[in-house]
């Protein structure tokens, strides 16, 4: 994929299992949003291709979309709606009926404890209630593949446990989760399969039990090591 | 002081920035319709501008003061004498304030001046009570009370519908509309051609909205439509049902069939500026679209074709829905096409 003359994501080659948690791992300006966008193709590659579940995601995308759960980058909510209208307004587009679209609305906002914003209009919404709301949407529908775009950012510890218990259980249902985050914490205790980018280009790929050391250390290691700056003005006895 | 001072100074910058997003009506087919009509008959296009100004009085009377936010306002390490000075000094930045200054030196009447700036200070304090009142209330956080619609978009027309009934355009056209119906049913013997006409300026009221179809979506909104499954046509169509909805009902009980035709010529035009260069909108404003050439084409051939379906000849509506599927479709695609 090419902006210009920037390249945002190079000779990205991968396969998946069915089944895991790949976590996509890399700073910011890395591509894995822009690689997340072409897998769920909300952009075209320049060159190559991808497929999803067996799926040509270029020469299928709503057949793609229609198996996939998306949590998007910006979480594509509108504003005006409450979550519950989100939930209401998404079922039937997937193909769900009235009643199976509210039964799963209420079990998805009771699992992910969104009753209180349950009638809150998406705009003034808090930022971690905002994210659970567009989690909500990419589970609604029974998806086979789930790409969530940096799914524990912004929200707290418990949201955040919550989130990867969810995940772990629809893992277990056969769901494969295809994931960014910049938590390694999270990502250490979750992700089974590991891609690692670095300028666009994959750096490292492969199960989580073939990493020597800990995740951090790879990290560090092959994307950038740690720099802290001295700000001397910082402190109370500085003016 | 000097604290008060420094938040009046930014607010006085946030009000600014406000009045400015009241611009938007500059790029309003409605204003280009309302200049033709001044050129030729400058007091009739006064009537029009009376219903522009009144529409935006309503967003304008907001109170300054509440744009501060309440927490932020909360954590301020101020005097209380400095809260006193600040919201007194808040209200000098009401524009509803400065209208009614404006008055009281051209006028030079004391007594019209000083009802007016106790009407702008009242307007303030009812609005503020108002969103006391309905705040954390579940009809307040829902918006416009709509009924659900059937099929797999009906979540999304509904959504659509609550998008355009919160612009003022629909609230000109309503008000067009509903003066021409109590004309009709007033009994007056009126040419049967000005309901024609004036279903068409009830059409063109609406018309600008038809460039903007996705401007109150923006940004994320978009996102959302990206990830759904959901080809450009039908995205499109559930935006178009919306518009037809409103349109229909205003314009029925002015001239029916020629409105539907200029309609059907407003979106088929408009989705040229929609898909391949959405502009952001915002509520409680007029729609601002682009008068060259979107607008001025949507204006000109929706009262052509308006008047020959009006005229008679059901030809020009069959030509109309003719162009407006064409231009679904072919709009559509550019949307697949991700434009």
């Amino acid at each position: 994929m090419q902006f210009g003359d920037l390249k945002a994501v190079d000779q990205a080659s991968f396969e998946i299992p069915a089944g895991r948690i790949c976590a996509l791992l890399g700073p910011n300006g890395a591509g894995k949003s822009t690689l997340m966008k072409m897998l769920t193709g909300l952009l075209a590659p320049a060159s190559g291709e991808a497929a999803v579940a067996g799926l040509d995601v270029h020469k299928m995308p709503l057949e793609v979309r229609r198996m996939a759960g998306i949590l998007p980058e910006s979480l594509g909510l509108f504003d005006m709606l409450t979550v519950e209208e989100h939930l209401h307004l998404c079922g039937p587009i997937y193909g769900l009926s009235f009643e199976e679209t509210r039964r799963r609305a209420d079990q998805l906002i009771d699992a992910l404890a969104l009753e209180n914003g349950r009638h809150t209009q998406a705009g003034q919404c808090s930022n971690g209630m905002r994210k659970k709301t567009a989690l909500a949407l990419a589970l609604l529908h029974n998806p086979r593949v789930l790409f969530l775009d940096e799914p524990f950012e912004g929200v707290d510890p418990v949201t955040a446990q919550t989130i990867g218990e969810i995940l772990q259980m629809t893992v277990k249902h056969g769901v494969t989760i295809f994931l960014t985050s910049h938590i390694l914490s999270i990502v250490d205790r979750l992700a089974d399969w590991i891609i690692v980018l670095r300028g666009g280009r994959i750096v490292w790929q492969g199960p989580a039990s073939e990493l020597k050391g800990s995740l951090e250390d790879l990290y560090f290691d092959l994307v950038e090591p740690l720099r802290v700056a001295d700000l001397p003005w910082l402190g109370p006895s500085q003016s | 002081m000097a604290g008060s001072f420094a938040i009046l100074s930014a607010l006085a910058r946030s009000v600014w920035r406000d009045l400015r997003t009241f611009g938007s009506v500059g790029g309003n087919n409605l204003m280009l319709f309302m200049l033709l009509v001044m050129y030729q008959q400058p007091q009739s296009g006064v009537f029009f501008l009376m219903i522009l100004a009144v529409l935006m009085l309503g967003p304008l009377s907001g109170d300054p003061f509440r744009k501060i936010p309440r927490d932020r306002l909360a954590l301020w390490p101020l005097a209380a004498r400095e809260r006193v000075a600040l919201r007194v000094g808040s209200l000098a930045l009401s524009p509803v304030v400065w209208v009614a200054i404006v008055f009281l030196f051209w006028t030079g009447g004391w007594s019209l001046g000083l009802v007016l700036m106790g009407g702008a200070v009242l307007m303030q304090a009812a609005g503020d009570v108002w969103g006391r009142w309905r705040e954390g209330r579940l009809s307040a956080q829902r918006g416009v009370a709509l009924p659900k619609f059937p099929g797999r978009w009906g979540g999304l027309v509904q959504k659509n519908l609550r998008q355009m009934l919160s612009v003022l355009d629909c609230y000109a056209a309503l008000v067009l509309a509903v003066g021409g119906a109590v004309y009709r049913l007033a009994g007056a013997k009126a040419d049967p051609d000005a309901f024609l006409i004036l279903a068409l300026v009830v059409v063109i009221a609406l018309s600008t909205y038809a460039q903007a179809l996705f401007g109150l979506d923006l940004p994320w909104g978009i996102a959302r439509y990206r990830v759904l499954p959901l080809r450009g046509v039908e995205i499109l169509l559930a935006k178009d049902v919306a518009f037809l909805l409103v349109a229909v009902v205003l314009v029925a009980p002015l001239a029916l069939v020629p409105g539907l035709a200029g309609t059907l010529i407003a979106l088929a035009v408009g989705h040229h500026a929609s898909v391949l260069r959405p502009l952001p909108q915002m509520r409680w404003r007029f729609t601002g679209g682009t008068l060259w050439p979107s607008g001025s084409f949507q204006v000109f051939l929706l009262v052509a074709i308006g008047v020959a379906t009006g005229r008679g000849s059901l030809w020009y509506l069959g030509l109309a829905l003719a162009a407006y599927v064409g231009s679904l479709w072919y709009y559509g695609r550019m949307w697949d096409r991700g434009a």
